[in-house]
């Protein structure tokens, strides 16, 4: 390289080596497009499905496939409308996700979000729980789409059973099925996450069922190997959420995590020893991927050291790998992209154990 | 580590036809070793080394089956540039007496030629532009026209750390040089007062590659040979130097019009050629249907030698010693050897050009002189990927550079990526100071590879022992899965043009911006365009790449120098008249400078 201006030559900030602890050779896997995120793992670990913007007519997610063995990526949703967080089947060529392509105003949405970004302007990041989302069942042997939730108001947010017979979701159906008070028609306006619920159904879409209650966002569902439920509960305020477990009968709810901040985004490792985990525990708008014991005994550990968001962990269903979202990258990755590192097993093992015993955040 | 290392060959073995990665980082090491032994002495550009370099790419590239471009015989490209001046025997006479020898020295920028005229003495000929609003003029009130202006060399001694500041900036002898030429003089005789370091001496013939003439004849005397001019004019040279190094603008020279002084310049420009190394591997069939059927991959095998150009950061424990140069840039070329290697033994719809360059170093002189004369036009390149400095991974870490070039290269990094695995940093500004220019100059989408700068960067110590061998094969794996994917593709990627944000000029405290881009390269009178900055001043006023500027507000411009003090008369938001050449015609425009962000 020629003399030229050295300062071109300046290296980006890098993430501290404490991460180096359980992760390694960490890469940034998905560049395309304005950003990506929610990767999740084919039951066989050589596929990768997440949603991502990277079509110059949707501003909104799609969702993807990527083949880790040849870096080949498929869209497997409609291309208009949003969507959201997918999974794959197990034992099946099914691939689930949330989407609003039926709602026939889609496009126009588009346009107006695609207007409103031409006119230079800057929305600050918020998700969108769009009433029309449903979820939808993808085949990729016959590339046909089955509809499997009906019910005006969001359904998202769904993971299948480990052996492909159930799926856990998050719905918001109870605000719009019966006459609100004007309270509750208030805080729809506010924030209709407030309503969303835990619910499950069989993977045909039917004997759909609520399993929880309590005021304040459900969501983030996931089985885990033993079957049971893990997912996160906000508090009324929507500003405080841990992560939850439960049987698929509702029954038997347990707290996890009780650390005072947003905590959510939780995956059991296929270990299932622990669960990983979103939070902002270090700074509002600095999120962290925690991991934490799978009864909660102990305090949880950190894993992520770098600025900005990193989140939605998914560990590879061979344990060794983990995928999760990060904004590190700045610049043309920092509206979120998602990352992969080596996952080191043991140093989790040995961290969980030399962890204190669980602090109450009331303390 | 051995963990690690199994999951990566597991994902080689299943997604690229490599052989075995062992195997690959042998050769790897071996092309790297070589490069950067002592033998090679550093690659120069124009030196043994860098010949037995260039024998040992075509060698490789012979042994995988390339072939020189079509329509050339030999691998080897040469191009001449110029390496340096040196004195043929320059003479200064002062009234009756000759000095020669070691008493007179032409100045490196001088023209070859005798003038004879009387002599005036300028002071330090010293001329602080009006913009600086700091009175300076070292010719006030004397007439140079037709004479021959004897300065003393550097800036007043004992001014005041303030103004010495000021006026250093204008104490380079090519600027005094142009002052003197403006005001009509013929010829100038630089003289180091006795109260100034190097007291007495003549000035060393500098090596510069931006070596145009000044349009003056201009020599550097001895004490002995100065002697004459003071005593014609009847003033002691320490008392005069003394009175001028206060600083004050007001203390005057003096015309002697009693003494005739005659120089006659001698310089040998020092042409030198160099070589880049150029290839290619055919398509397996017929290229038609294929939009622009080629695809090249380049990188720089010269380097610095042993430090000589100005441009090595070696301390003076380190001074003349060998440059290896083994990440700048044995790993680029290296990278490229592993690229051409993969691809050869691969179905191929496109030719795949291999280069090697050579004049990176003293300014991407031989990927200019590539593309200015190509024997594939550029416009049949689907694109150029660019290796400089890509053996030092560290944790993982590749940075992709001219990524803007087209909208193309999001996904086929992300692809490729998938499998080759590193932390990707993308920076889509194609204006780096590597080959990846060249290209970018002549709207080929381009990408350049970079594991980042280090402690060892143009030092000696930029050694084989520090390469990562693992991670720089990783690097040519990607780039082969990216070319693969090129050359599949019936349709090219499309060329996207990158504005550019800021101006090349290194000075600092340079605001003014011009959008031009200097070719440092090429040795002719005026400035020569390398290229103009999208949307910048310079595009505006319809300069173009291979324009001459020869005058800016009525400064006439024989070179680069003149042209980067001729800026400082500029000012920002105010229009200025610019003539320029294009091809014989002359032609004249306004440019206006706007402020640079």
């Amino acid at each position: 390289m020629c003399t030229g201006s050295l300062a071109a030559l300046d290296e980006q900030a890098a993430p501290g080596q404490e991460e180096r602890t359980f992760l390694s050779r960490v890469r940034r896997l998905t560049v395309e497009g304005k950003r990506a995120g929610e990767g999740y793992w084919s039951p066989d670990g050589k596929r990768l499905v997440f949603q991502s913007e990277r079509e110059p007519d949707n501003p909104f997610y799609q969702i993807y496939v990527l083949d880790l063995t040849t870096g080949d990526t498929k869209r497997i949703s409609p291309g208009f409308g949003k969507t959201t967080c997918a999974f794959f089947r197990p034992n099946s060529s099914e691939i689930l996700f949330g989407s609003t392509h039926l709602d026939p105003r889609s496009k126009q949405w588009q346009q107006e979000e695609l207007d409103f970004r031409a006119s230079g302007q800057q929305r600050r990041y918020a998700w969108d729980y769009d009433a029309a989302f449903d979820i939808f069942a993808f085949d990729e042997k016959t590339n046909t789409m089955k509809q499997l939730t009906t019910a005006t108001g969001y359904d998202a947010e769904a993971g299948y059973s480990a052996d492909g017979q159930w799926i856990v979701f998050s719905s918001m159906r109870d605000a719009y099925n019966r006459a609100l008070t004007p309270a509750e028609q208030k805080q729809l306006d506010l924030d209709p996450s407030y309503f969303a619920e835990v619910y499950v159904m069989k993977a045909d879409g039917s004997q759909q069922r609520r399993l929880t209650t309590e005021p304040g966002y459900d969501g983030g569902t996931f089985f885990t190997r033993d079957g049971r439920i893990v997912w996160r509960h906000f508090d009324e305020g929507g500003l405080i959420a841990n992560v939850w477990t439960m049987k698929i009968d509702g029954t038997d709810k347990k707290q996890i995590t009780d650390f005072g901040a947003m905590s959510w985004a939780p995956y059991e490792h296929p270990s299932g020893e622990y669960f990983l985990f979103a939070s902002n525990k270090l700074g509002f708008e600095n999120f962290e991927v925690f991991m934490v014991d799978k009864a909660g005994l102990k305090e949880p550990v950190r894993v992520t050291y770098s600025d900005g968001f990193d989140g939605l962990p998914v560990p590879s269903p061979d344990g060794t790998q983990l995928s999760w979202t990060s904004s590190r990258a700045g610049g043309t990755g920092s509206a979120g992209q998602i990352y992969l590192a080596q996952w080191n097993h043991a140093a989790a093992m040995a961290a969980l154990k030399a962890a204190g015993p669980r602090q109450s955040s009331n303390k | 580590m051995f963990f690690k290392k199994s999951v990566y060959f597991t994902i080689v073995a299943t997604c690229l036809t490599a052989g075995a990665p062992v195997l690959a980082q042998t050769r790897t090491r071996t092309h790297v070793a070589t490069l950067a032994s002592e033998k090679f002495e550093g690659r120069l550009t124009g030196s043994n080394g860098e010949k037995l370099a260039a024998d040992y790419l075509i060698a490789e590239l012979t042994r995988m089956g390339a072939k020189p471009l079509p329509g050339m015989t030999d691998f080897r490209m040469p191009f001449t540039f110029t390496a340096g001046s040196k004195d043929g025997g320059s003479k200064f006479t002062a009234g009756a007496t000759e000095f020669s020898g070691a008493n007179v020295l032409a100045l490196s920028f001088s023209d070859s030629g005798e003038v004879t005229g009387n002599a005036v003495f300028a002071g330090y000929g010293l001329v602080v532009p009006d913009s600086q609003n700091f009175g300076y003029d070292s010719y006030q009130g004397l007439d140079v026209k037709d004479k021959i202006v004897v300065v003393l060399r550097y800036f007043p001694e004992d001014a005041d750390q303030k103004t010495r500041g000021i006026l250093a900036r204008y104490a380079d002898l090519r600027y005094k040089a142009q002052a003197a030429r403006q005001r009509g003089a013929k010829g100038m005789v630089v003289v180091t007062g006795p109260r100034s370091p190097n007291a007495g001496s003549t000035v060393p013939m500098s090596f510069d590659t931006a070596i145009a003439g000044s349009g003056l004849v201009a020599v550097s005397v001895s004490a002995a040979a100065a002697a004459p001019i003071f005593q014609a004019a009847n003033k002691r040279l320490e008392a005069v130097q003394q009175e001028l190094d206060g600083g004050n603008p007001h203390v005057a020279g003096f015309a002697i019009p009693n003494l005739a002084l005659t120089l006659n310049a001698q310089i040998v420009r020092q042409q030198q050629t160099g070589n880049n190394v150029v290839g290619y591997l055919p398509a397996s069939g017929a290229t038609t249907g294929v939009g622009r059927p080629w695809v090249a991959v380049g990188a720089h095998y010269d380097h610095l030698g042993r430090g000589g150009a100005g441009n090595s950061l070696a301390d003076n424990s380190q001074l003349n010693q060998i440059h290896y140069g083994a990440d700048d840039n044995a790993s680029g070329t290296t990278a490229v050897l592993n690229i051409a290697e993969a691809l050869s033994t691969q179905p191929r719809k496109r030719h795949l050009l291999v280069a090697f360059w050579s004049g990176e170093e003293l300014g991407l002189l031989g990927s200019n002189a590539y593309v200015d004369k190509p024997p594939v036009a550029n416009d049949q390149l689907a694109a150029y990927l660019n290796f400089d400095m890509v053996g030092r991974v560290t944790d993982n870490k590749l940075t992709v550079q001219a990524t803007g070039t087209s909208g193309m290269w999001p996904k086929l990094l992300e692809q490729a990526n998938v499998v080759a695995g590193f932390d990707l940093t993308l920076q889509p500004d194609p204006y780096q100071p590597t080959d990846v220019s060249s290209f970018n100059s002549v709207s080929v989408p381009s990408l350049a590879f970079f594991t980042g700068a280090h402690q060892e960067y143009h030092k000696p110590s930029d050694t084989a022992d520090k390469i990562n061998y693992e991670d720089l094969d990783r690097v040519g794996e990607l780039a082969t899965a990216i070319v693969r994917r090129l050359m599949d593709a019936n349709d090219a990627p499309q060329f996207t043009k990158v504005e550019r944000q800021t101006d090349t000029g290194g000075r600092a405290g340079l605001r003014l911006f011009t959008g031009t881009i200097p070719d440092y390269a090429t040795d002719v009178k005026g400035l020569l365009l390398g290229g103009v900055i999208g949307g910048g001043p310079a595009e505006q006023a319809g300069l173009a790449k291979g324009d001459v500027i020869i005058e800016i507000s009525g400064q006439s411009i024989t070179n680069i120098y003149d042209y980067t003090y001729a800026l400082e008369l500029l000012k920002i938001d105010v229009p200025a008249k610019v003539v320029y050449m294009r091809g014989t015609e002359r032609r004249e425009t306004t440019l206006t400078p706007s402020a640079r962000k």
